[in-house]
């Protein structure tokens, strides 16, 4: 009997490990499910939503145009925290938009309003981005643009689908 | 009996819905596009007419009873898909109407026809989709998703899409006939502008100027589907004015002088005056040395092949981005006491033109922008801008309003997106008056020295943008009506505007001008003051021009409605920042 309940209570522990360890692996796929899914939801803003690609280009390279002279994004070395604050506040002086719709009414940007900045105030965005949307166009550039050489053919059908010539010319 | 009551009941209805659908229209010919004004219940032609005066001859709507012009019926359309860099299409185009069907597109260049007989409401009849790959051509559409309208030629309806293509579609059905690859997005070449049919031939030209394409004019022979001739607008060697690319390294191929609205014709002369866009690359002068024929130009041409008749530029070597594609009216005056042919044009670098149609010479110019900085005036003999040297390849203008290589931030007035960009300006005949809706302000341009595309030995691909440079605005932009006398260039009457204009206007025999604005406003102004007689806003900003037309008696007034504006030309005005775009067919009556 109390060999059978020491059996039984390793027996409960080694069931409750497994269960835990499962626990954690289902956590971590969700985490990572979730990760995914935040990623992916920040392409659809950087792609659709604000059109980030309309100036920077789909892959972040950057672009000269009616956008202006965008910087490439590929070679950033912000943060992901400065990142975020770009997005956020925009760049003052240049056509990088702000996305806050209350960036310069007050001094939560740089400590400026837009009285203050004048000239420099940057250009209104296509659509306004609340904190998770930023955080989600930042987790984008960090797991698929920054930090990344010149884009190649398998990214550019990532970014926009098989179904388009979008990506030919890079086939060569 | 009962079966035989309803027999009857049906074919009686039957009966009643066909006394009510308009006995199908005539087919398109020549002949009724010469004379389109003599059937003003319809509205044949892009401009209206051939003159390109956009003036309906309608007055049952006038500056007495305008102030009861309501709404009478809307129809939602398509067209708001995103693709390439863009969210959304917008509509810029001219319905055209005949015998009580509208023709009219959206962006990604579907083509509705919208049965407007009961003048109650609009029953989509047909839709036609092009089925475009959005992504593909979306991506090299350097300004928006856009199609400005379709043209009619015997049945059929003749159409284009964002990626290059020419439809002919069945009037009756919408089914497509044939289609024709006239411009490629591998290039970076895309098609936004109305065809415009003469005789048997349509003509257009693609857009692509900011991605180095080598802009031309081409015509479709519409009875084999076929390519007619095609003029290229940046000469090649040989060709007169290919002199005018002085680089030594071949820079013409990639040249621009895109082309994308739609030309005006002469009957009298048999003579197209098509509006050339800007050189490439857009704001680096030093790159492209010389005056960089035909870029920012009009060119007069022969119809029936392509042979160039003339051509005048009006700002060499331009750093600017002044493109001149907008509409040249013609219009017969007296002009300093002597009868003149004209032909005229409201251009983005912020003057007036007339010019002598058959000849092409210059006959004056006269400033109907607010502030212009760029240069003194203009030469009363040659019409060259005074600050043009004739001695330098790379013109400076007045300096400090293009920055050259490695100056900092210049200011330019008008702006680079110009006094008049695309948006049609209309003219009333009897008042011998042009009204231009304009856009007024100045913006900041800098110049990065243009890299090589790689058949030139550099890096750049096709499809890749080649502006050599950026632009910024320093302030906000607005806009302006002005009522222009053609024949001296005084300003008669000006309204200024909240927004910069892109809708262009519409003059009705009523002696009002209509005009949408960014708000959504849909404005009725007195055709003599410029004075607003009527107003309704559409709740959308509104980038396209309104026609008129009439059903069983009744005059009507159309406009598309749905342009989320851009946030360049808007920018620091709080009231238009939340708008958002829709795609919407308004029509007003009394």
């Amino acid at each position: 009997m109390r060999f059978a309940h020491k059996y039984s209570t390793k027996l409960a522990l080694a069931v409750a490990m497994m269960a835990m360890a499962m626990c954690r692996a289902q956590a971590q796929e969700m985490q990572s499910a979730e990760a995914a899914r935040m990623i992916e939801h920040g392409k659809d803003i950087f792609k659709t939503k604000v059109t980030c690609q309309f100036c920077h280009k789909w892959d972040g390279s950057g672009d000269q145009g009616y956008g202006g002279n965008a910087t490439s994004l590929r070679k950033t070395q912000l943060t992901p925290a400065q990142v975020a604050a770009t997005v956020k506040c925009g760049r003052p002086g240049t056509g990088m938009p702000f996305h806050d719709p209350f960036a310069y009414t007050d001094k939560r940007c740089y400590g400026v309003t837009r009285a203050e900045l004048g000239n420099d105030m940057p250009p209104e965005p296509y659509a306004f981005l609340n904190s998770d949307e930023i955080d989600a166009v930042v987790k984008y550039l960090f797991a698929k643009v920054i930090g990344r050489g010149p884009s190649t053919y398998e990214e550019c059908v990532e970014f926009w689908g098989s179904e388009t010539r979008q990506c030919d010319p890079m086939k060569d | 009996m009962r079966i035989l009551s309803s027999i009857v009941i049906l074919s009686g209805s039957l009966l009643a819905g066909s006394a009510l659908t308009p006995a199908s229209a005539a087919d398109m010919t020549f002949e009724r596009a010469l004379n389109a004004n003599k059937e003003p219940q319809n509205w044949l032609l892009y401009y209206g007419n051939y003159q390109g005066h956009r003036f309906s001859p309608l007055k049952e709507i006038n500056t007495d009873n305008v102030k009861n012009l309501k709404l009478v019926f809307a129809v939602a359309l398509g067209g708001l898909e995103s693709g390439g860099r863009y969210a959304f299409g917008s509509l810029e185009g001219t319905p055209i109407v005949d015998g009580g069907v509208m023709y009219v597109t959206n962006g990604w260049g579907s083509v509705y026809a919208i049965d407007v007989s009961s003048g109650t409401r609009g029953m989509i009849k047909w839709k036609f989709d092009p089925g475009i790959d959005r992504a593909w051509a979306g991506d090299v559409a350097c300004c928006g998703v856009d199609n400005r309208g379709v043209a009619l030629w015997k049945d059929k309806v003749i159409s284009i899409a964002l990626d290059g293509r020419m439809f002919a579609l069945n009037k009756a059905t919408g089914e497509k006939v044939w289609e024709r690859k006239i411009a490629d997005p591998a290039l970076g070449e895309t098609i936004t502008m109305a065809p415009l049919v003469v005789r048997d031939l349509a003509i257009v030209g693609p857009a692509g100027g900011e991605f180095g394409i080598r802009g031309f004019i081409d015509a479709t022979d519409l009875n084999t589907g076929q390519q007619a001739w095609r003029t290229y607008t940046i000469p090649g060697p040989g060709e007169p004015g290919n002199d005018t690319w002085k680089d030594g390294e071949q820079h013409w191929k990639h040249g621009g002088g895109s082309v994308w609205e739609t030309a005006t014709y002469d009957p009298d002369t048999d003579t197209i005056f098509q509006g050339i866009g800007n050189p490439g690359a857009d704001w680096d002068p030093q790159y492209r040395p010389g005056d960089n024929k035909w870029a920012e130009s009009v060119l007069a041409l022969n119809p029936s092949d392509g042979k160039i008749k003339w051509g005048f530029q009006y700002t060499p070597n331009d750093p600017f981005d002044f493109d001149e594609i907008s509409e040249h009216p013609i219009i017969d005056a007296k002009v300093n006491g002597e009868n003149r042919k004209l032909v005229i044009h409201a251009a983005r670098n912020g003057f007036f033109y007339a010019l002598d149609r058959t000849t092409g010479g210059f006959i004056f110019g006269k400033q109907y922008v607010d502030k212009l900085n760029w240069t003194t005036g203009l030469d009363p003999k040659t019409g060259l801008p005074a600050n043009y040297d004739p001695k330098s390849d790379v013109q400076v203008y007045a300096p400090g309003t293009h920055g050259m290589r490695g100056e900092p931030l210049a200011t330019v007035c008008p702006s680079h997106f110009g006094a008049k960009n695309w948006e049609p300006a209309a003219y009333n005949p009897t008042l011998n008056m042009l009204y231009i809706p304009s856009i007024e302000g100045c913006d900041g341009l800098e110049t990065v020295a243009q890299k090589d595309f790689a058949d030139q030995g550099g890096t750049l691909k096709p499809r890749d943008r080649f502006s050599g440079g950026s632009f910024k605005l320093t302030s906000r932009l607005y806009g302006s009506l002005k009522a222009v006398d053609p024949t001296t260039g005084d300003i008669k009457a000006a309204v200024r505007l909240d927004f910069p204009n892109y809708a262009g206007a519409l003059a009705t025999a009523g002696n009002l001008v209509f005009l949408g604005h960014a708000d959504g406003s849909f404005i009725a102004y007195d055709a003599k003051t410029l004075n607003p007689a009527w107003s309704f806003s559409v709740g959308t900003g509104i980038n396209a021009p309104a026609i008129s037309y009439a059903v069983n008696g009744k005059q009507y007034v159309a406009v598309l409605a749905g342009s989320r504006q851009s946030p360049f030309t808007m920018q620091n005005d709080p009231s238009v920042k939340y708008s958002a775009t829709t795609s919407m067919l308004f029509v007003f009556g009394l």
